[in-house]
């Protein structure tokens, strides 16, 4: 009798801990669904929903939802990608500065390529492209490395062994790489929107230094291809 | 005068059963002839590293193009694919099923052997 009441109290109590250690994530019961943000969802007609979506229609009637964190938009005009940059721009949590430094880039970008495009002959106009968020994503995916290194310590040695990435690392290491380039490689008084703006012109040409970084990581992991064997994974 | 009592050892020797090979069994064996429940602790061998081959390609057409991407699409794109395809495995993989080599680990065997113990005794 003594041992299923101290199993149940072990469980008990390890269910209760968290209440009383803080825990810095949001904890919520697994019945709790993802709130939804397409708004095209809500707006089709009954008929038109395919079976999952309606059993997943029915589920919500029955179970709680998450809230919805601040950075979840619905808006047409919000991009996830903008938004992760955004962040990983902003200082001690001044998202207000970040996001307006961000605007402010995309518009200098815009104005950089309507000046081209003013300028340009007529044949040519077709071929520059203006819309900001098009160059951004561009740029990004110019940037992201194809292949990483990774230390491995075989035999008492480390060696770097080529390895391949996962998209978010990425995507972490482009936007990374560029707004380092931004905030150490440049004259101090130049402000960021200006110093991004360029960079990222740059590398949709697929030119500039953040280029040239990717370039020499992809050198470096091609001279260690002998140690590729190195990798289990 | 009666039979002298000599020791077993004496009679044996004399009648020479030991020289003739009937001796006591000279394996003694200190454990019982009966299977563990438990195999010994084998270090696992890593696994080979995976898309080796379509790195190299890859790798031989960067050398070729000066390290331009545009050129070497269609490589990256099998890469990726080979990438993708290998991590997938990794993640369908189930821990009971063997391993990509057809071995299974000494702590999941020895996992499955406790659960079915050898019988030793009839009740």
């Amino acid at each position: 009798m003594a041992a299923p009441s101290a199993a149940g109290l072990g469980q008990r109590l390890r269910a209760w801990l968290p209440r009383i250690i803080p825990v810095r994530w949001s904890r919520y019961n697994p019945s709790y669904l993802e709130p939804e943000v397409k708004k095209e969802l809500y707006q089709k007609p009954s008929e038109e929903l395919t079976e999952e979506e309606r059993e997943q229609m029915e589920l919500k009637v029955v179970r709680p939802i998450k809230a919805a964190p601040p950075s979840l938009s619905s808006s047409v005009f919000s991009d996830p990608m903008i938004s992760k940059f955004t962040n990983m721009m902003m200082k001690s949590g001044n998202k207000v500065l970040a996001r307006s430094l961000m605007s402010q880039t995309l518009e200098a970008i815009k104005r950089k390529q309507l000046e081209k495009y003013h300028k340009a002959p007529e044949n040519e106009k077709e071929t520059i492209e203006c819309n900001p968020y098009v160059i951004f994503h561009q740029a990004l995916k110019n940037c992201q490395p194809i292949i990483g290194l990774s230390n491995i310590t075989k035999g008492g040695k480390t060696y770097q062994v080529p390895v391949p990435l996962t998209d978010n690392r990425k995507r972490f290491l482009a936007m990374k790489w560029l707004i380092t380039e931004c905030r150490e490689n440049k004259h101090r008084r130049t402000l960021m929107p200006e110093k991004l703006s360029q960079e990222l012109l740059l590398a949709f040409n697929n030119e500039g230094p953040v280029i040239k970084k990717k370039h020499v990581l992809h050198k470096m992991a091609e001279a260690n291809r002998a140690y590729a064997h190195f990798r289990w994974w | 005068m009666a039979a002298p009592a000599y020791p077993a050892w004496v009679t044996r020797w004399v009648s020479g059963q030991w020289r003739n090979k009937k001796r006591p069994p000279a394996l003694r064996p200190p454990r019982t002839l009966a299977l563990a429940d438990k195999v010994a602790n084998r270090r696992e061998q890593p696994t080979e590293a995976t898309c080796i081959t379509e790195m190299s390609v890859m790798m031989a057409c960067w050398k070729q193009n000066d390290f331009n991407d545009a050129p070497c699409a269609e490589e990256i794109r099998t890469f990726y694919d080979c990438v993708a395809k290998a991590e997938k495995e990794r993640k369908n993989q189930n821990e009971d099923t063997l391993s990509s080599r057809g071995n299974l680990p000494s702590s999941k065997v020895n996992k499955l052997l406790k659960r079915f113990p050898q019988i030793t005794r009839y009740v």
